[in-house]
């Protein structure tokens, strides 16, 4: 897992200057490589520093936030965007879907949360390697055929030790293959995944919280709505109703 | 007489039509007055048609003219019905006061119609005009003159309650009325029931029922409700209170950015007004955050919050528990230094409806007080803004649920035995289906 270059893009210095000291980068394997103040400003490092994430604030001077992920994609397919904004809008929200964003987080940012953001982001970029991987149809690494594993049987109990007893591996290796191939620690691969899996099914289904959570691996409903909530920063009624809402 | 007839209906059709195509509350006294609405230009259309047929008894079938007189008395009593119906509501939204009668005068207008129905019809056939008498006739007056008697006694008991215009309105076309009909049992032939009728109609929609009235009325409930977005420039205090947030943790005083990032959590969410209904999550949400704060400001304030499980769901309009709260801590807790306990239970009472009530440990009501908070939120509809400081919040908390969840719900206190009080909101169960299938 190589280190990731991360752009700040906000026209208040006091948010960047939040996002630069406030967030251990470090301890997640992150580099702040740069910064702008404004649309053009941003494109101009964009194209110079490749980063291999933006956060990106909407309402910048000159050009907006979403014009410039929209202008950046064309030249930089792979490169990934995280919205930070101040305006509680979903409209913004639904243009940002379009233009494929790794998240989108409301103002104030909370930066002890923002790491789940940037463990999404290595989940995500994990799987994209995975899947062009699968494409070259090279021999399947070990950590592909875990987290292959664990995609399959998220719903039940999973541990360490069970996938130490499932692969022949120890379990202490399991763990250092997840820090070194993911970036990120088992728990928060399984969370992030089981997070992923309860958003497809309250968007796509019907079904009821508590049959969602069963799905996703936990067996109390009101555990899942506690870890839905951190991880969303909603419950996932709330999440479902929002997504509705705005739907209509 | 005839033309006077057709005058009357073109007058009442076309109030009708302008009432009905502006916006209005749906509240019972506007709903009595469509309905009377409906009913008088129906009853002026069978006066004008039996004036004609009652002349031409001979040319007219019999059994038709009577089924026209029976229907034009039937509508008659209907209309002294709705009057009485009209001012009853009136006064009741005036005083506070319920209406009492309802079931008596609900039960005599079934009578009086079956006997409309029933009983049979005499003409008296005279030179001036032929008009009908006889027993069919008496019941009619005997109606009216109930009705009347009960609109009259409803508005001298409670005269002074009244607001003066609305009192002199509803006296004048009741003198009005009352005339008419006086004379018109002397002159049977004179046929003046349908002015009377029409002027009273008349009377109502001009002081009390006109457009411009109903779209205040509308306006003001709008403008309630957008008072508090417009208060402040919300960007500008989200990002200040950010920055200001950042700064904090940037010098190193974790504390305060997390006090700061509540306050900004509680404004964002305080002020999402545009959504009237919201989940009992969402309200605790809030209510969280205004305790977190109030609990940092006074740390001997305890605060507990027991939801049975299945209620988080349930819908109730927005606002209506942050109120209450602060009540609980301006007016009981404050007087003993902030030092005691809330508490804020929710509970299922049955399939239907289930309950929230916030229990303080304050220092109960002054004397006097509670009569004064339960005369303001029976009587909701009425008060006017001479109220102020948190008699406000409470109130709209009780207009708020009143009008979207319905009458039988709604805010009410009571003390407690050991001390402190209880405010408790009645609200209807429904949880969002969307997410229940």
């Amino acid at each position: 897992m190589k280190r990731l270059k991360v752009l700040l893009v906000d026209d208040e210095i006091m948010i960047r200057e939040g996002f630069k000291r406030l967030f251990d980068w470090e301890s997640h394997d992150c580099e702040v490589v740069g910064e702008a103040a404004d649309g053009m400003e941003a494109l101009a490092q964009i194209d110079t520093l490749r980063p291999d994430l933006v956060i990106m604030d909407i309402n910048i001077p000159i050009m907006n936030g979403l014009k410039v992920i929209q202008v950046s994609r064309m030249k930089h397919p792979d490169m990934a965007f995280v919205i930070v904004s101040g305006y509680d809008d979903f409209s913004y929200c639904r243009e940002a879907l379009r233009l494929q964003i790794t998240d989108y987080i409301l103002k104030p940012v909370d930066y002890e949360e923002f790491g789940h953001c940037i463990d999404n982001l290595k989940i995500s970029l994990f799987e994209k390697q995975l899947t062009q991987e699968e494409e070259l149809e090279t021999e399947e690494r070990p950590i592909a055929a875990i987290t292959r594993y664990l995609q399959e049987h998220l719903a039940e109990d999973i541990s360490l030790n069970i996938l130490s007893e499932e692969f022949h591996l120890n379990a202490q290796y399991i763990s250092q293959l997840f820090k070194s191939e993911i970036g990120v620690g088992f728990l928060t691969y399984l969370t992030g995944i089981r997070m992923e899996k309860a958003k497809k099914l309250l968007l796509s289904t019907s079904l009821s919280v508590a049959e969602i959570s069963e799905r996703a691996g936990y067996s109390d409903y009101r555990v899942f709505t506690k870890f839905f909530k951190k991880h969303e920063g909603c419950t996932p009624s709330q999440f479902r109703r929002d997504f509705l809402d705005h739907n209509k | 007489m005839i033309r006077m007839e057709i005058a009357l209906f073109l007058v009442l059709v076309f109030i009708g039509i302008v009432y009905f195509m502006s916006e209005r509350r749906p509240t019972p006294l506007h709903k009595t007055f469509s309905r009377l609405l409906i009913v008088m230009p129906i009853h002026l259309a069978l006066d004008g048609i039996t004036i004609w047929t009652v002349n031409r008894l001979d040319i007219v079938p019999r059994l038709l003219n009577d089924t026209i007189h029976r229907f034009f008395v039937v509508t008659m009593v209907l209309i002294f019905y709705l009057f009485y119906q009209y001012i009853a509501i009136l006064v009741e939204e005036e005083t506070g006061k319920p209406r009492k009668l309802d079931k008596m005068a609900k039960l005599f207008l079934i009578l009086a119609e079956i006997a409309e129905l029933l009983l049979p019809i005499h003409y008296a056939i005279t030179p001036q005009g032929n008009y009908s008498d006889g027993i069919l006739v008496n019941v009619t007056y005997f109606s009216v003159g109930f009705y009347m008697i009960l609109g009259i006694g409803l508005l001298l008991g409670n005269w002074k309650q009244i607001e003066v215009k609305k009192r002199m309105t509803i006296s004048l076309a009741l003198i009005v009325e009352l005339s008419g009909s006086m004379i018109q049992s002397y002159h049977p032939t004179w046929l003046l029931s349908g002015m009377g009728l029409t002027l009273m109609t008349l009377a109502f929609y001009l002081v009390l029922e006109n457009p411009a009235l109903l779209r205040a009325e509308l306006m003001e409930q709008k403008m309630s409700m957008l008072y508090l977005k417009s208060q402040v420039n919300l960007h500008f205090l989200y990002n200040t209170l950010g920055a200001i947030r950042i700064q904090a943790q940037l010098n190193g005083d974790k504390e305060v950015a997390d006090l700061l990032m509540r306050l900004v959590d509680f404004f964002r969410m305080s002020i999402k007004v545009d959504r009237p209904v919201v989940e009992v999550e969402d309200e605790l949400e809030m209510l969280e955050a205004y305790l977190d704060l109030m609990c940092y400001r006074y740390p001997e304030l305890e605060v507990g919050i027991d939801v049975e499980p299945g209620l988080e769901s349930a819908q109730v309009p927005n606002f209506i528990l942050q109120p209450l709260v602060e009540n609980s801590l301006l007016h009981g807790l404050k007087n003993k230094g902030y030092k005691g306990m809330v508490r804020i239970l929710a509970r299922k009472l049955s399939d239907r409806d289930f309950e929230i009530c916030v229990e303080d440990t304050g220092s109960g009501f002054a004397p006097g007080k509670k009569e004064a908070i339960d005369s303001m939120l029976r009587n909701y509809a009425k008060q006017a803004p001479k109220l102020t400081g948190n008699s406000i919040g409470l109130l709209n908390v009780q207009k708020r649920i009143k009008l979207l969840c319905g009458e039988e719900y709604g805010l009410s206190y009571r003390e407690n035995e050991e001390g402190g009080v209880t405010a408790r909101l009645l609200l209807p169960l429904t949880i969002n289906t969307s997410k229940n299938q």
